[in-house]
């Protein structure tokens, strides 16, 4: 008998159950990781820091969730505000800003053959349009999700899963021929 | 009909949706999550267990003095042999059915 996330976010939030956590860790940690993998460019090492910070930060705010959205969908939201967060950090260390991190190419990508690949192309997106396409078509939230967990009008992710797309189509266009 | 590039892309923004493997990184979240102070576990079972033994000592005195309970021993006691053994069968044959259900209750529990 598997328990539901609700069940689980229940017995953590009354009997402070660390195990039921555990298990809701072990559920959601692929795409979590997964997403914000995306974010930062496949870097494995921050992600997965970013994606522990994500963690603790839900289990702190438990009591926060009050359950309107998928508990995936609110995860979704800390972690990316843990990236954004980091993205902030980083602007105030070392004085690049989000705009001129977001047109640096990934260096991932600098072989022209990778290009193809559409890991590379999703990296070359602008962070908002990445970051739309990522939650909605890769991850299947619905437009509706992201604008949650984004903290962006519905139009505009529309928008950005729209141009993302476009884009991505074109990156990719030569697979077809 | 649906441009086979969108088609195309949908096929493999999915299948980059590759699972990660956990490798760790649930134990490593568990040994970092701050130490909750215990809840309200305990407090509760306290409250339970005084409002138990209030509302017997209330019932006892309301009761004067329990007269039933002893009245009702007295019967008991007074029982043919056969039917003390089959009461005493029955009540022994509940705990134990309620036992065992608790019991494998507990070892369906996944997280148990």
């Amino acid at each position: 008998m598997e328990l539901s996330d609700a069940d689980l976010l229940a017995r953590v939030l009354v009997d402070g159950d660390q195990h039921a956590f555990g298990e809701l860790v072990r559920r959601h940690q692929s795409p979590v990781r997964g997403l914000l993998r995306q974010l930062t460019r496949t870097d494995v090492e921050l992600a997965d820091d970013l994606a522990q910070e994500t963690f603790i930060r839900a289990y702190k705010n438990i009591a926060s969730f009050r359950g309107e959205a998928k508990f995936s969908t609110w995860l979704y939201r800390i972690a990316y505000n843990c990236f954004r967060e980091h993205a902030r950090k980083r602007t105030e260390l070392v004085g690049i800003d989000e705009e001129q991190w977001e047109s640096q190419p990934d260096p991932s990508t600098a072989d022209p053959a990778l290009r193809q690949d559409l890991m590379s192309a999703l990296a070359q997106l602008p962070l908002h349009e990445r970051t739309a396409v990522v939650l909605c078509c890769q991850n299947g939230l619905s437009h509706d999700e992201a604008a949650r967990v984004l903290d962006i009008p519905l139009g505009t992710v529309k928008t950005n899963v729209l141009r993302g797309r476009e884009k991505l189509k074109k990156m990719l266009a030569a697979w077809t021929k | 009909m649906n441009d086979p590039l969108d088609e195309l892309l949908d096929a493999r923004l999915r299948d980059e949706t590759a699972y990660i493997d956990d490798d760790g990184f649930t134990a490593r979240v568990m040994r970092e999550l701050p130490v909750r102070p215990r809840s309200f576990q305990l407090q509760r079972a306290i409250i339970i267990l005084a409002a138990a033994i209030v509302s017997v000592v209330v019932a006892y005195f309301a009761s004067g003095e329990a007269t039933f309970v002893r009245e009702g021993f007295m019967r008991l006691s007074a029982l043919p042999a056969v039917e003390m053994l089959a009461l005493v069968f029955i009540y022994g044959l509940t705990t134990m059915v309620g036992g065992a259900w608790a019991a494998l209750a507990r070892t369906r529990d996944p997280l148990g």
